[in-house]
């Protein structure tokens, strides 16, 4: 089970297990972003190289504007998993 | 406890819940389990990825031996793929230069204790174990 929910203009929260197979439901939510935003993982309890590279490219992306993801409340598991990734600075992670 | 599973990402809900049927009957703890079913999802979506374009079944197994588990994933129609021969990923590099490519199997090296590949008649055969 995976959800994805933009609660406001500036928060998106993600639950459930995200893998492989939601990229493109995780994509359109994150496509549609155009400034600064905190992304909640609190529910979050699993993520692979996939949902990693949806983030990437988001990054990337907000960065030619000047902004950027904010990334809250991992598990341990998957901020373990951001750490070995060296996403750790590349986002912000509070 | 092994099984096949469809060349697709629509196999992925069946394959977690063939490990967490392997993680309860080997008694894994949460951080194994996370490691497992990142491990294998990395692998089988590569096998996709990478295939013939047929529509061979992905083969995955897991067994306890003592204190390692052992994974395995063969894919019996398969063009060569050796994961040991890819480029390091440079997880220092700054943002506008990360590509995501690699990025999958360079997390399986870090999380798993050995990751062993062989390629012959087609056949990958990919051997994987964790110390638990």
């Amino acid at each position: 089970m995976f959800e994805i929910q933009r609660v406001s203009n500036s928060e998106i929260k993600l639950v459930g297990h995200f893998d492989a197979s939601q990229v493109a439901t995780a994509s359109e939510v994150f496509d549609a972003l155009n400034e600064s935003a905190t992304v909640r993982f609190d529910k979050l309890d699993y993520i692979s190289s996939a949902g990693l590279s949806v983030l990437l490219y988001t990054q990337q992306r907000l960065s030619k504007d000047g902004s950027a993801l904010t990334l809250a409340g991992m598990n341990p598991h998957v901020k373990l998993v951001f750490e070995y990734a060296g996403f750790d600075q590349i986002f912000e992670i509070v | 406890m092994e099984q096949s599973f469809g060349r697709n990402l629509d196999s992925l809900a069946e394959l977690f819940a063939f490990l967490k049927g392997a993680a309860q009957n080997y008694e894994l703890d949460e951080r194994t389990t996370f490691t497992v079913n990142m491990a294998v999802e990395e692998l089988f979506t590569n096998m996709i990825k990478y295939g013939s374009g047929g529509d061979a079944a992905i083969e995955v197994g897991l067994d306890r031996e003592g204190d390692q588990l052992v994974v395995r994933l063969v894919d019996t129609d398969s063009e060569p793929f050796d994961l040991n021969a890819l480029e390091t990923v440079d997880t220092s590099a700054p943002l506008s230069e990360r590509r995501p490519g690699g990025l999958g199997i360079h997390l399986v090296k870090c999380l798993m204790d050995e990751v062993n590949y062989e390629y012959k008649n087609r056949i990958t055969r990919i051997r994987l174990v964790k110390n638990l």
